[in-house]
């Protein structure tokens, strides 16, 4: 049996959309993620969603669709345009704020739904919000913990950030000792050169003197292809970036 | 077009594909499109608003290894290329590489620059690189495979896509493109000039799993060497560059299905280059 050119072309057509569309009926074309954040299992909060797992893709209307904080006020928490903030990726702080010493991106989003809506969340971790964020939250309900917490972590608004490159976030005297930068500029050089950040890769890591045994060690796994952001594959494992960031930055700032 | 049995038009090129090809490289590219007008709050409504990652079937291959051993996609891969990649196979068991002859828009932007070339070099074009060295070159796409598969089964992450001249093509307005891809699109631009379709034959990694199928197919591209007149037209016009007037079945690796070398379109003698499934006399 011979084929010609025109049934072929039409075959192409029927096979690639007929295709689509079986999948679409069926439920298997998913062209992208589903924006739904994963929900606490137990505890207080079980069934509630889990600001822990707001993704970089996530939209601001994501975030609100999902934690019911209007868009407007996550454009005004992070200084962004009102208009069409809903559908202002979360991943675009990173690079809004990237003049900025300390990151704010998809973390700093994470801290402030988690303030916002009083939903429990992991401040052992340094996580930094700008001034109009930390701002918004001093409204709300939040625990002496958390209000310690948040004055020390908090960096200027992008504006201020890039006019003075270097931030120094507003220290206490409770937390100073542990997690957070001090006044010191020396001090504050110390704590951020070698800072395992949102773009920080294996390779930077082992550069900075960890050895592959030791990361392997506290991701319980083998590492990957050197070049890899450590974030990138604690989200494609389902790792908590924050919790192996802390943990990886330990043995950073033990070869200091 | 044939009067009394004579032939009076005989087409040079197989039209419908110019056609599909332009088919597809709009749609992909108003896609790509609308998803960028989508992220700055924006967008055309009908259309898709689907990243390029989504699209590509390319995706669905690098993503076997991390789905049969954590049952997840590797990051902006979703089940969208899945779908694609075994629409692609389907077609390739059947056809050969039509995917690569006739949808890729990446080949088609390479053919519409050797237009170009064809026209400044002639009967020189696509004949620059030396037989041997050119040969050995077609097997390198195999290793470029072999790499991005495994660095992506390693990192779980897209790192082709910074290399990726199809993912820069439709992405140069966007910050998402790395220089490492839009140099390889560059080069791959200007090397179309002189060689026709540099990127599938030595580089493609899509091209080379696709291309195996040109072993088994059912479909075929074969010669009915009582007819064949031997002016070797077939060869001269296929852009990839194989032998088609001294073999009766194409089964060549590099073949892409775009019925160019067929009586169809270059072949001056009716029913002598035909694709059918069968064999013939």
């Amino acid at each position: 049996m011979n084929l010609t050119s025109k049934p072929l072309a039409a075959i192409i057509f029927i096979v690639f959309f007929g295709g689509i569309a079986i999948s679409t009926v069926m439920g298997s074309w998913q062209t992208e993620s589903s924006k739904e954040a994963a929900t606490y299992t137990e505890g207080e909060f079980a069934g509630q969603s889990n600001p822990a797992d707001i993704r970089g893709s996530y939209t601001f209307g994501d975030v609100e669709k999902n934690f019911d904080i209007p868009s407007s006020v996550l454009a005004q928490a992070f200084g962004i345009e009102s208009d069409g903030a809903a559908t202002f990726a979360v991943k675009g702080l990173e690079e809004m704020y990237a003049a900025s010493e300390f990151e704010i991106g998809t973390g700093s989003v994470r801290l402030f739904v988690a303030l916002y809506k009083g939903l429990p969340f992991d401040l052992s971790v340094d996580t930094y919000l700008p001034e109009d964020a930390a701002a918004l939250l001093k409204d709300r309900n939040l625990t002496p913990e958390q209000s310690v917490y948040l004055e020390a972590h908090t960096v200027p608004n992008p504006a201020a950030a890039t006019d003075s490159p270097v931030v120094d976030p507003v220290p206490t005297a409770e937390s100073a000792s542990e997690a957070v930068p001090t006044q010191s500029a020396a001090t504050s050089e110390a704590l951020t050169e070698n800072l395992i950040k949102g773009k920080t890769t294996f390779q930077e890591i082992l550069d900075w003197g960890v050895s592959q045994e030791i990361i392997e060690q506290v991701m319980g796994a083998p590492m990957p292809n050197p070049l890899t952001k450590v974030k990138d594959y604690c989200t494609e494992k389902g790792l908590d970036f924050e919790t192996i960031k802390v943990a990886l930055q330990v043995e950073v700032d033990k070869m200091k | 077009m044939k009067i009394f049995g004579k032939r009076l038009f005989r087409p040079r090129s197989i039209w419908i594909r110019r056609v599909v090809q332009w088919f597809f490289f709009l749609l992909i590219a108003l896609i790509a499109v609308n998803h960028t007008l989508v992220e700055n709050g924006g967008g055309i409504a009908f259309l898709s608003t689907a990243s390029l990652h989504a699209l590509c079937p390319f995706g669905g291959v690098v993503t076997i290894y991390q789905y049969l051993t954590v049952g997840t996609f590797v990051q902006k891969i979703h089940e969208s290329s899945f779908v694609l990649m075994i629409l692609a196979f389907v077609l390739s068991i059947l056809f050969g590489p039509v995917f690569c002859g006739w949808v890729c828009p990446m080949g088609t932007v390479q053919e519409w620059v050797s237009m170009l070339g064809k026209k400044i070099f002639r009967r020189k074009f696509n004949h620059f690189v030396p037989e041997k060295l050119d040969k050995a070159l077609r097997y390198l796409r195999y290793l470029v495979l072999v790499w991005v598969i495994y660095v992506t089964a390693t990192s779980g992450t897209l790192i082709f896509a910074e290399y990726d001249p199809y993912f820069a093509l439709f992405n140069f307005w966007t910050s998402e493109v790395a220089v490492a891809g839009l140099v390889i699109l560059g080069v791959t631009l200007l090397l179309s000039l002189f060689v026709e379709r540099p990127w599938c034959k030595y580089a493609c990694p899509y091209g080379a799993v696709l291309g195996v199928t040109n072993l088994f197919r059912v479909f075929q591209i074969r010669r009915v060497e009582s007819t064949c007149k031997n002016d070797g037209a077939c060869s001269i016009m296929c852009p990839m560059n194989i032998p088609v007037d001294v073999v009766k079945t194409v089964r060549d690796h590099q073949c892409i299905s775009c019925l160019e070398c067929t009586s169809e379109a270059i072949c001056p003698v009716a029913k002598t280059v035909v694709f059918n499934v069968g064999g013939v006399k």
